[in-house]
């Protein structure tokens, strides 16, 4: 296990900052790519992912990766930014109102970071209008909402449809456990997307395609 | 008597007007264990309830599979004619769920915290005003799982026998437990049963978590009338052999489909 970006690997999955930190910092020594790192975080909190699914390992478990994740990320932040590699789009994220569940919007968030998106995240319990007047501020490309109740779907639901209700030059993506396609289809969002790896596809997609 | 207007071409009209003549059996979430055994009684009229644990619905796939099997195995018993479910949607962990022979009958409900406060729709309305709010119950309180001393004690011995020989990760992982709550300032009381040992525990957590404590009024109609009928359309949701539940993202929670 010679190779930092296998060892990255590891560490994510078991939640191990320190060694995640180090691998880090060795891989980007020996000539790493911040993409190359950004894969293996992006390996390693998969792994993390189905096993959480799988009722393998639990919360706690999900967040000491995301933890180590961030450690990693952080360390990744400058190299970035050295590179010349500026964030071309923006992306503001937070839970709907009511909601105070914030676990996968913000891996949804670091992985965003992550792609080079800028990310503002706005936190938990936002009402709609917050959302929108921060939309409108940061001149967002996207608009992400999370919901992981099925009490604050209609939440999600009055959010877009207060910021449809004028043109907007954002998309607005939308998840979290009981949102659906067709959900997202029925309320108005631009796109939904079931974990983090895929919302990056999704966010690529959409910001190219307007 | 609270009777839908509505026509049911389902033929179970007579099964909602007097589910007295019906043997039906009831499939529950442990979490309601007390409520339960409190509107019972003694000579409750279903015939058996099977309790299935409340931790399962961390895990939504697992709750439908455990659901499942256990809908199944009554259904081999020739003499129930329908089954009664105490439980809401549950994230999604109901969705999907379907009955081969008997009828289920589910309340309109996101969860226990609904069924408890006596509606969705009370229940939504909580959330907006109080939407800090974490929710204990007497079933939340004995499963250890409501944020407060059991629940860390509980966790602390489960990753110790995981990773015993790693204390640090150990103590990282109560730490992100405890961090997974930092948005919350407030522990909510719903009770139907009088239990001042749970209401007395739900105030130590919030003392010992630094939130405040509020006693909500429960309202045991919706639960009672779960167990007893009528079983309106408006508070109902009637799943037929072949058709499976699902979610309805307006006001009437559930559909089947
Ligand atoms: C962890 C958890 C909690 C933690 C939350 C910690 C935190 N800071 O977030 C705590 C313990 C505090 C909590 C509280 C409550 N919870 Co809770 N919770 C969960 C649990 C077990 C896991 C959620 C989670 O973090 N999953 C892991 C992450 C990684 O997955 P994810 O959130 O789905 O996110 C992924 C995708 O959905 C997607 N995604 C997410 N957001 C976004 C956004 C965009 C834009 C996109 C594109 C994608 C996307 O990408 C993510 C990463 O891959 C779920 C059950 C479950 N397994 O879903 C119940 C669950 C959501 N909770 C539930 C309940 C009932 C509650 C409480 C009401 C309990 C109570 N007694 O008070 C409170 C609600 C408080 C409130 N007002 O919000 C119910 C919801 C029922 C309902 N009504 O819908 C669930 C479904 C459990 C159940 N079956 O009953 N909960």
């Amino acid at each position: 296990m010679n190779d930092p970006l296998q060892q990255l690997i590891e560490a994510i999955k078991v939640g191990n900052r320190k060694i995640a930190a180090t691998a880090t910092q060795t891989a980007l020594d020996s000539g790493s790519s911040g993409k190359e790192v950004l894969g293996a975080l992006s390996e390693g909190m998969d792994d993390v992912g189905k096993r959480f699914k799988a009722n393998e390992i639990f919360v706690p478990e999900v967040l000491v990766a995301a933890r180590a994740m961030k450690k990693s990320m952080e360390l990744l932040e400058p190299i970035l930014v050295k590179s010349g590699i500026k964030p071309e789009h923006t992306l503001v994220i937070g839970t709907v109102k009511g909601d105070l569940h914030d676990i996968g919007k913000n891996l949804v968030a670091m992985m965003m970071k992550g792609a080079n998106f800028n990310v503002i995240d706005l936190g938990t319990n936002l009402p709609a209008q917050t959302i929108l007047d921060a939309a409108i501020e940061h001149k967002a490309d996207l608009v992400g909402l999370s919901a992981l109740l099925t009490t604050t779907m209609p939440a999600m639901r009055e959010t877009v449809a207060l910021m449809n209700k004028e043109p907007h030059p954002f998309k607005i993506i939308v998840g979290g456990a009981p949102i659906t396609q067709d959900f997202a289809d029925d309320i108005g969002a631009d796109g939904f997307a079931i974990d983090a790896a895929s919302t990056v596809e999704l966010a690529r997609t959409l910001v190219t395609s307007s | 008597m609270n009777q839908s207007s509505k026509k049911q071409s389902n033929g179970f009209n007579e099964m909602k007007a007097a589910p007295e003549t019906l043997k039906y059996s009831v499939i529950a979430c442990d979490v309601f264990k007390e409520e339960l055994e409190s509107l019972g009684g003694e000579k409750p009229p279903w015939s058996g309830i099977q309790y299935l644990e409340m931790g399962l619905h961390d895990q939504p796939d697992l709750l439908r599979k455990s659901i499942s099997i256990a809908l199944r195995k009554l259904e081999m018993n020739a003499s129930i004619e329908a089954i009664v479910f105490v439980y809401g949607l549950c994230g999604t962990g109901l969705v999907g769920i379907s009955p081969s022979r008997c009828p289920i009958i589910i309340p309109r409900a996101h969860d226990c915290v609904s069924i408890l406060l006596g509606s969705p729709k009370r229940h939504s309305e909580i959330l907006q005003k109080y939407p800090e709010a974490y929710f204990y119950s007497p079933g939340w309180v004995r499963g250890k799982r409501a944020p407060g001393p059991d629940r860390e004690k509980h966790l602390r011995a489960f990753y110790t026998q995981r990773y015993g020989d790693d204390q640090e990760l150990v103590d990282e992982l109560l730490e992100a437990d405890k961090e997974s709550f930092a948005h919350h300032n407030c522990a909510a009381y719903v009770d139907l049963t009088q239990n001042e040992k749970a209401e007395d525990y739900c105030k130590s957590c919030a003392h010992s978590l630094g939130w405040k404590f509020r006693k909500l009024e429960g309202d045991p109609r919706l639960l009672h009338d779960l167990l007893y009928g009528p079983w309106d359309d408006k508070r109902f949701l009637i799943v037929q052999p072949g058709r499976s539940i699902a979610l309805s993202t307006d006001s009437k929670v559930l559909r089947e489909q």
